[in-house]
């Protein structure tokens, strides 16, 4: 016989002033099966949930009942209740006669009237609900970096740091990122490689952490605690286990003029390379596009040249399975190829760079040695024009978004350009000067007070070469005319766009992506660091625009999460999960493309001599999150979920 | 030599090389203008065998009999450019395996049945696509579109009216090849969602859930239609559902052996954020 508990709260005036409580109570203690129905002034108070917990004690209850707020609010409050006075913590419901009912409403009457058909509906579902044990998973407590930048680095660091171990990929020859490539960073000013590379060198040498470069994610499979995760080291044809990184072979190399990736093309690079100096790890690669040896079989002079014999033209790809219990893709942005604007010449004028040349040609490790030199003819240039959001902000050609960092950045160049050529101008257009964040505003007006940073508040309508000069024709908004200005360089802020393939990357781990191919985050304002695969947390660029300090914090909040998910060797997960009726599954796999999880497999019935003699559908309660989206595609109504079964849901909505 | 001939002489060679073990084909019905399934499991029976313009039955539904394909041996089996549509999606859902179906493509032009060149599923890969240029039936968008033009008040009176007439009989349900589940929704009592009593409640409740489960895979074969005694338009409720995803999603059912159902296939950019 089922003994139910109904525990009717007031919320203080939020439920009192519009349900009549008392005419509640006196309906719900006549319904079948009611043992015991109260009413209090906050049954969530301390003395509210002793209520509770004494009315299950003395009275055997089978079930409780809360009328309150949403399950949102108090589940869990209750859950824990009914759990301490000896109730399985499922056999609980929550009648929301709140956000449902008394908020909603402003007749007392029908909100009544209301509020006991909620209350009777749960009452009856709670008769029917079963009494459901945690799902226990083990974790392995390892976890997996996807990406090398500031990003992937902070959070391999902070997990390693708490003694947990760490795989670091990357996809490039070495760490470090955009990061790696970036002059001197705002608002302090201070070299970019020198705050890095300390922390590029104590990633690799930390115990915990494995660092495996040149290597790319493959497939990701199975679910939070339990990943496998395959992963292809490339083949760098140079031994990492003997190279000394001496950089003799990189010296020989006679194929010299390949413009350099690191450089943006300002600078070269030889066939066996490392992408910069400082490079971690120290190894060079092999590219073999590019390679003679690969092309006709002749050269190997770096093979001669290297006195420990560590260049091997026979090594090959490998893959290599690691098991991990969480993910955190810190894989980074890529500047958007600003070929769109025809109009502002880039990719026609070798004088129209974009933010990121600028950034190579003002490091004191770049192509001109820091030396702010134009690509053309090598000239200083004495006028440099900055065109800010050359395609953030634009809907029509560009992205539609704020990139972030481009306000930041075109104020440090104008900066660092007026610390290098004292006798030059700098005119920059712009739409807005977005600079909030610690530091920023100051920063933009040390520009303009201190640097003479030129702000024109307009748009560029077009770049065109004069006499040797570059025309920049856009219009002064605020003095309402145009203006035209004689430039010797002009650089494009262009907007940050998600790495090339990151749509394609989030399929094959499964997360979801935006309409651009940033990855979504579980909640904008309260999960921004989880995805909506459990085990799987995001850091840095690759979910939005993101300068270095929002990079790393979001990294290190990833290692947080990622950290409370190691601290315990077992994951306990909610059983609301589905199952499958194997005796009438008609294994048509709608279930298995309609889950969003993959939580959905095939699974072979045999008779006693291994005989397959029925496929079905097979819930994986590790990865399941109970969204129910199976159940209601599944035709032959074969897919049941715990907590809400069709039982339970039918005597529900039949009780109103 | 005509069609029916020539089908007769290759479903005997078939049979009698083991190729398949069973062909299924139209004979004689039990009046002139009519012809009912037949199983021919020896060379000699397929003088039993006949094909013309009556022959309008999708017979794809007899391959998803309990068992008949487990052993992994072949059938042939007579289908329209609809039944092989179906022949794709039961594959799609693994419902068969297409290998082991050997199709006699034909179909009906001017009352007259003419072979189509094919033997496996993919062989009829431009016949669907043809098919899917052609558009869905000029005659039932005509039939359906006097439906659209009537108030909703309207249009609900005239299917309270012809689902009165529905006397649960399941016949619509049987002769449909992609009802192939062991158990029905309408089985289940445990609870009982859909009132098996043939009042309007539960009629409306099983042509709805019925029209929904076939959203996206009815290949408009009019079995149903045909099959059911008392007259209700179904091909109307599934010209709609087929309308709706053609215009909704660009779907038009049995394209291919490998497409993924509309209705349940979950897509990392779909625009509905609700699921995730």
């Amino acid at each position: 016989m089922a003994k139910i508990g109904v525990f009717v709260c007031h919320c203080g005036e939020n439920i009192a002033s519009m349900v009549d409580t008392a005419n509640l109570v006196a309906a719900i203690s006549e319904h079948p099966g009611v043992e015991i129905c109260t009413e209090y002034k906050y049954f969530c108070s301390d003395p509210g949930q002793e209520t509770v917990k004494r009315a299950v004690r003395e009275h055997n209850l089978t079930g409780v009942v809360v009328a309150a707020c949403s399950p949102r609010m108090h589940e869990q409050t209750f859950r824990k209740a009914c759990a301490e006075a000896g109730l399985n913590p499922y056999m609980l419901e929550l009648a929301n006669i709140r956000e449902q009912c008394s908020w909603v409403h402003t007749d007392k009457d029908e909100a009544t009237a209301k509020a006991i058909e909620i209350t009777r509906s749960l009452v009856e579902k709670v008769k029917r609900n079963n009494e459901l044990q945690p799902i226990s998973v083990p974790v392995t407590r390892r976890a997996m970096v996807i990406g090398g930048g500031i990003a992937g680095i902070q959070a391999a660091l902070d997990i390693a740091s708490a003694g947990r171990e760490v795989v670091l990929v990357e996809r490039e020859p070495s760490i470090g990122g955009h990061m790696s490539q970036i002059s001197e960073t705002f608002p302090t000013l201070d070299c970019s490689q020198c705050i890095l590379t300390p922390r590029m060198v104590e990633a690799v040498q930390h115990p915990n952490i494995t660092v495996m470069t040149y290597s790319e994610v493959e497939s990701v499979d199975g679910y939070i605690g339990n990943f496998t995760v395959k992963v292809r080291r490339k083949a760098r044809y140079v031994r990492m286990e003997t190279c000394t990184g001496c950089g003799d072979c990189i010296q020989k190399c006679p194929v010299k003029k390949i413009p350099s990736e690191f450089e943006c093309g300002l600078g070269n690079r030889t066939a066996i390379y490392t992408p910069f100096a400082q490079a971690v790890p120290n190894v060079p690669v092999i590219d073999r596009s590019r390679c003679t040896y690969f092309k006709n079989g002749k050269c190997a002079i770096c093979k001669k040249t290297c006195q420990i014999d560590s260049i091997d033209f026979d090594q090959q790809d490998t893959i290599e399975s690691i098991e991990v219990g969480a993910i955190v893709v810190a894989t980074g942005f890529q500047v958007q190829d600003t070929s769109l604007y025809g109009e502002y010449g880039y990719g026609r004028y070798k004088d129209v760079i974009t933010g990121l040349h600028f950034e190579r040609l003002a490091s004191a490790s770049g192509p001109t040695a820091g030396k702010i030199k134009r690509p053309s003819d090598g000239k200083e240039p004495e006028t440099v024009v900055f065109i800010q959001c050359a395609g953030s902000r634009d809907a029509a050609k560009g992205v539609k978004y704020c990139s972030k960092i481009c306000c930041m950045y075109t104020a440090k160049h104008a900066m660092l350009y007026a610390h290098k050529v004292h006798h030059g101008t700098t005119k920059i257009f712009y739409m807005d000067i977005r600079a909030a964040g610690k530091g920023y505003d100051e920063f933009t007006r040390r520009a303009i007070e201190e640097d003479q940073a030129g702000y024109v508040r307009g748009r560029v309508s077009k770049v065109f070469e004069q006499n040797g000069k570059l025309i920049v024709r856009g219009v002064d908004m605020l003095l309402g005319r145009p203006v035209e200005v004689e430039a010797d360089m002009v650089v494009l802020a262009t907007a940050m766009v998600p790495q090339p393939d990151a749509k394609e990357f989030a399929k094959k781990i499964g997360i979801g992506y935006d309409e651009y191919g940033f990855f979504n985050e579980a909640h904008l304002k309260l999960r921004p660091v989880e995805t909506a695969t459990a085990g799987i947390y995001l850091a840095g660029a690759c979910q939005s625009p993101k300068d270095i300090p929002d990079s790393v914090a979001q990294a290190s909040a990833a290692a947080a999460k990622i950290l409370g998910l190691f601290s315990r060797e077992h994951l306990e997960r909610e059983p609301v999960v589905a199952l499958v009726s194997d005796s009438t599954c008609a294994g048509c796999w709608g279930c298995v493309t309609a889950c969003p999880y993959n939580a959905i497999d095939r699974r072979d019935i045999t008779d006693r001599n291994g005989n397959v003699i029925k496929r079905v559908a097979s819930v994986n309660p590790g990865l399941c999150q109970g969204c129910g989206t199976c159940v209601s595609f599944c035709r032959s109504n074969s897919i049941d979920l715990a907590g809400f079964t069709e039982k339970q849901i039918f005597a529900e909505v039949m009780a109103l | 030599m005509g069609i029916q001939v020539q089908f007769r002489k290759e479903a005997a060679e078939l049979l009698s090389s083991g190729a398949v073990k069973l062909v299924i084909g139209y004979g004689e019905g039990s009046t002139p203008e009519r012809r009912r399934p037949v199983f021919v499991r020896t060379p000699a029976e397929t003088e039993r065998l006949v094909l013309d313009g009556a022959c309008v039955a999708n017979l794809s539904t007899y391959l998803i009999s309990e068992g008949l394909l487990s052993d992994g041996k072949n059938v042939a089996v007579f289908l329209k450019p609809d039944g092989i549509r179906s022949i794709n999606i039961l594959a799609a859902e693994a419902q068969l395996n297409p290998e082991q179906v050997v199709i006699f493509g034909f179909d009906i032009e001017n009352g007259e049945a003419r072979p189509l060149a094919g033997r496996k599923a993919s062989d009829f890969t431009q016949v669907v696509e043809a098919a899917k240029a052609a558009g869905l039936s000029p005659e039932l968008q005509k039939e359906a579109e006097r439906l659209d033009h009537i108030s909703a008040a309207e249009r609900f009176e005239y299917w309270k009216e012809q689902f009165s007439k529905c006397i649960k009989c399941y016949a619509c349900r049987q002769v449909c090849p992609m009802c192939y589940c062991r158990r029905c929704i309408v089985d289940v009592n445990q609870p009982q969602w859909i009132n098996t009593s043939s009042h309007t409640l539960g009629n409306f409740e099983w042509n709805i859930v019925r029209a929904f489960h076939l959203a996206g895979r009815c290949v408009a074969c009019g079995g149903c239609d045909r099959s059911c005694p008392v007259n209700i338009p179904l091909r109307l409720i599934n010209h709609r559902m087929a309308k709706e995803v053609l215009d909704a999603f660009d779907y038009y059912a049995g394209e291919s052996t490998d497409q993924k159902p509309v209705l349940a296939t979950f897509r990392q950019d779909d625009p509905e954020t609700f699921i995730l």
